[in-house]
This record gives C-alpha cells, sequence and structure tokens, in this order.
C-alpha cells in the first residue's frame, strides 16, 4: 500500500509539475494569471484524439499538433489578450476565463458534449513492485521530467534564458540590457502553450476528454502558484509533489471524490496563512 | 562630460529619455545619426550602456550572470568583454558567483557598470556614480570611470547632484535647472563663473584647479 502510494504520488507529481510550469512562468514574467492556461490541455488532448482517431494519422503527428496549437494559443492569448489590456491585470484575468468558457463551447460544437477516451499514447501495463502501471503514465511523467529539467538548464544557461529571468526579475534592467521584452513575453507565452498542450495529451491518459476538462489543471496550476509563491522551477516541482502526493493519498486512503476538495483547501490554507508562498521570492 | 543639477533637475529623465525608455520630444542624436523614439534595444545597439541610479539589477542572478545578461547584444566578444569588466572591478571577480542581492552598495554599483561594459558600448551613461556610498567606494567608482574614458576610449557621461565631485572628474560641464540648461562648457571655465561658484559649488570652492582635461574620444557629444 505504502509503496504504492509512492509510485502513483511521483507519477502524478511529474505530470502536475508539467501542468503547472507553464502557468507558473507567465506569472513570473508578468504577474498574471492566465485563467486559460487549463484551455491549452484542453486544446492539446482533443487535436491528439483528433489526428489520431478521427483523421487516422500516427499519433506522433497528434503530439506534434498539440504542441504547436498550445503555442499559437499562447501567443494568440498574449497578442490579443494580454498586450491590448497592458498593465491591467484583473482585465486578463476575466477576458483569459471567459476565453477558456468560450473554447469550452467550441469544443462542445465540435467534438460533442459527451467525454472521449483517447487511444494511450503507448499501449500496455507494466507492473513495478506488484503495482500495475500504464506504459502512456510510466513515459508521461518519464518526459515531464526530462522536459522540466532541460527547460531548468535552459532558463539557467542560455542567454534567452537568462533574459527571461532579468524580463521577470527587473523590466527596466532588462530594457537597458538591449532586451526587447515583447519578443521575450512572446517566446515564454509560446513554451507555455506548447507545454501546456503537451500535458494535455499526457494528462488525457490519466482521465477522458470532456469539454470541462480544463477545469482540473486549473485549479493545479493556480494552487502551484499559490501554495508555491511566485514559481521558480525548481518551487513548482516541490509543489507539484505535495499537491501529487495529498491527491494520492486522499484518493487511496479517504474517497476519490475528495481529492479537488483538499487541493482546494490547501489554496485556501496557503492564502490565510503563507500569503507570498512557501518559497515565495520574484523570479522564474 | 557630467550633468549636474539639483534632485528633480531632470538628470534621471535626460537620460531614460536617451535610452529610449521614456516618450521625448525633440531630437536625440549619436555621432550625427537620430536614435530618437527607437527605444532601448536600440540605443544599446547603437552603442550606448547606461547604468541607471537604482542599478537595476537582478537580484537573485549571481554576479556573473548578471554581467552575462549585459552581453544580450554582444555576444560574439563575451569573453574579452568580462576579462575588461573583471580586470577594471576585480571584486565582481571574488564574488562571481554571489547573488546581486546579497551585494553592498559599492558592490552593486560596480555590477551595474559592470553590466553596461558587457555589451561594449561607445557611449557610457552613468547616474549618480557615488551616491550613498563610502568615500573610499567613491574613489574607486570615480577612478574606474577615468579608466573607462581613458584607457577605454569610452564617452563617459555623468549625472551628479554633488558638483564638486563633477568638476574634479569631468573635462565639460553640464548645469541642469528644473529641465533647462542653465550653463555649460569646459570644467575649469565654470569654475570661474562666481555666480555657479557660489550657487553650485560652495564659498570654499572658489579657487579650485580643475584637473588638466583628456580629450575624450568616440562619439562626438557636445
Amino acid at each position: 500500500m505504502l509503496l504504492q502510494i509512492l509510485i502513483q504520488g511521483f507519477l502524478l507529481s511529474g505530470l502536475y509539475a508539467l501542468i503547472a510550469v507553464g502557468f507558473t512562468l507567465i506569472f513570473g514574467i508578468g504577474r498574471i494569471l492566465n485563467l486559460a492556461h487549463g484551455s491549452y490541455l484542453m486544446a492539446g488532448g482533443y487535436a491528439f484524439f483528433w489526428i489520431g482517431q478521427i483523421i487516422g494519422l500516427p499519433k506522433i503527428i497528434g503530439v506534434a499538433l498539440a504542441v504547436f496549437l498550445g503555442a499559437g494559443m499562447g501567443i494568440a492569448i498574449y497578442r490579443l489578450i494580454v498586450r491590448p489590456l497592458k498593465g491591467d491585470r484583473i482585465a486578463v484575468e476575466i477576458a483569459t476565463l471567459i476565453l477558456a468558457v468560450i473554447l469550452q463551447a467550441a469544443i462542445v460544437l465540435i467534438f460533442g458534449s459527451s467525454s472521449k477516451i483517447p487511444h494511450p499514447l503507448v499501449p500496455g501495463v507494466v507492473r513495478i513492485a506488484d503495482t500495475p502501471i500504464a506504459w502512456s503514465i510510466l513515459v508521461a511523467t518519464c518526459a515531464s521530467w526530462i522536459i522540466l529539467l532541460s527547460l531548468y538548464a535552459f532558463i539557467r544557461l542560455s542567454h534567452t534564458g537568462r533574459a527571461m529571468q532579468a524580463v521577470s526579475m527587473d523590466p527596466k534592467g532588462a530594457a537597458i540590457c538591449g532586451i526587447d521584452s515583447n519578443r521575450i513575453d512572446i517566446i515564454v507565452w509560446s513554451i507555455s502553450g506548447g507545454l501546456g498542450a503537451l500535458a494535455g495529451v499526457f494528462f488525457a491518459g490519466y482521465t477522458q476528454l470532456s469539454p470541462s476538462m480544463w477545469v482540473t489543471p486549473l485549479i493545479i496550476s493556480v494552487a502551484v502558484v499559490i501554495v508555491g509563491g511566485i514559481g521558480s522551477i525548481m518551487g513548482t516541482l516541490a509543489v507539484a509533489h505535495i499537491i501529487g502526493f495529498m491527491e494520492v493519498i486522499v484518493t487511496t486512503l479517504i474517497a476519490p471524490e475528495l481529492r479537488g476538495v483538499f487541493t482546494m483547501g490547501l489554496i485556501i490554507v496557503a492564502l490565510l496563512f503563507r500569503p507570498r508562498g512557501l518559497f515565495g521570492r520574484e523570479e522564474i | 562630460m557630467a550633468i549636474v543639477g539639483a534632485n528633480g533637475a531632470g538628470k534621471s529623465t535626460l537620460f531614460d529619455g536617451v535610452m529610449g525608455l521614456v516618450h521625448t520630444r525633440g531630437d536625440i542624436r549619436l555621432a550625427g545619426e537620430s536614435i530618437q523614439g527607437k527605444g532601448p534595444t536600440f540605443a544599446v545597439g547603437a552603442g550606448i550602456g547606461y547604468a541607471s541610479e537604482r542599478f537595476n539589477l537582478f537580484p537573485y542572478m549571481s554576479v556573473r550572470d548578471n554581467l552575462l545578461t549585459g552581453a544580450w547584444t554582444a555576444r560574439k566578444s563575451i569573453e574579452e568583454n568580462l576579462l575588461r569588466v573583471h580586470t577594471l572591478f576585480p571584486r565582481l571577480a571574488e564574488r562571481e558567483s554571489q547573488e546581486a542581492a546579497t551585494c553592498s552598495g559599492g558592490e552593486r554599483q560596480m555590477i551595474s557598470l559592470g553590466r553596461a561594459l558587457m555589451s561594449a558600448p561607445k557611449l557610457l551613461l552613468v547616474d549618480e556614480p557615488t551616491i550613498g556610498l563610502a568615500p573610499k567606494i567613491c574613489a574607486e567608482i570615480a577612478q574606474s570611470l577615468q579608466r573607462m574614458r581613458d584607457e577605454m576610449g569610452l564617452t563617459v557621461l555623468i549625472a551628479e547632484q554633488n558638483a564638486n565631485f563633477a568638476i574634479r572628474l569631468a573635462e565639460r560641464l553640464l548645469i541642469l535647472e528644473s529641465g533647462h540648461i542653465r550653463a555649460g562648457g569646459q570644467s575649469e571655465e565654470l569654475a570661474k563663473d562666481e555666480g555657479l561658484v557660489s550657487a553650485y559649488f560652495g564659498k570654499d570652492a572658489g579657487g579650485f584647479e580643475a584637473k588638466e582635461g583628456v580629450k575624450s574620444p568616440g562619439a562626438a557629444w557636445t
């Protein structure tokens, strides 16, 4: 039982970190909550389903389309909502929430309101320590870890990554280094969208595709930012594990229906007692 | 060259305007080319470095990463420029992996100047280079500014409240009063002007002898 919780906890937490990382990047760079973040996951999941099960092309094309679609959505949200509303965070939050609801309606129009079960990314089941684990979930977790560590290295070591940190820590300082913050913003928004959509492909392996599937990942992302503070990548990883393990423990030991409730409870507790977050500090 | 003026005379705003950080009217020319309204990215690319009054460092980055971020527009000569900065400020080489947030005021000023030098500028704008620093560090910074001018061939433009400091360091002065130029010229000449001396340099500085000027090459700033 304990081992099972450990394995499940690590698998779920890796995915949660991937879900939340784009959201925390956006929060870090513009102090904006992008409430349409869950829609990237929905778009990615449905794009994967559409390519594989409606068009009938190889799954890898579905994954690629999902990533490009997510990145394009990120750039579009930045260009059409965030930049015109420059500086007005509340307006951006309301607009992105409305966008999320519109996209949900669009999914209902295109795919119908019933939930869909996408084919697994990699078929089959593997047994680790007597726990049956779907290959697709194992692959998703490993891919998430590789992506997160590469992203961390990219932000720490590359010129563009340093420029991202610079814009997030001191926009004027970045400007006097000659960094064009619009260009950096577009890069960050496209990374955020692309990773969100990829997380959607992975996430669809856990649950099913449904028009309201954007809500759960959004709550996870908000929880990671609020509990973790303005997120560094490492902070995101840490908090994703707190939430992931909490959900697995609640699901296994108490009742599966309560897992979301506990996550939201954690948000409220964090807001009350640690308003700046456990790892609160203003950077990527 | 130094721009002298009291608090609120418009020195920082002038520099922000040159960098394209704020909207300006009129024209800003660098070596004859207009850079007006083209923004900070263009200004840095055209060869202007800026060490701002509040430094605007990246607090949670290491000293080294702060300097490397300054090399955004000059990535081909990073090694060379880094060596130059470390020769000028050996302390930055010692503190390489320390976070900027934990550095002292003098070290922050050095990071700020060093970061501006990483873009290999021809013109360096330095806003209040010695404000709030201990006299010993002030002297160190003043010396480094002179070395940038004399050894590296940079045109250095400083904004200073302390007129006595400015007149000792700079060949030329420009005196700014609530956004307008009150006087300008060679430092030695201005030091002879009774009215200016009593207003800006204090009565005691009357017999002050300005430093022998060295002609600064580089961009033509008048």
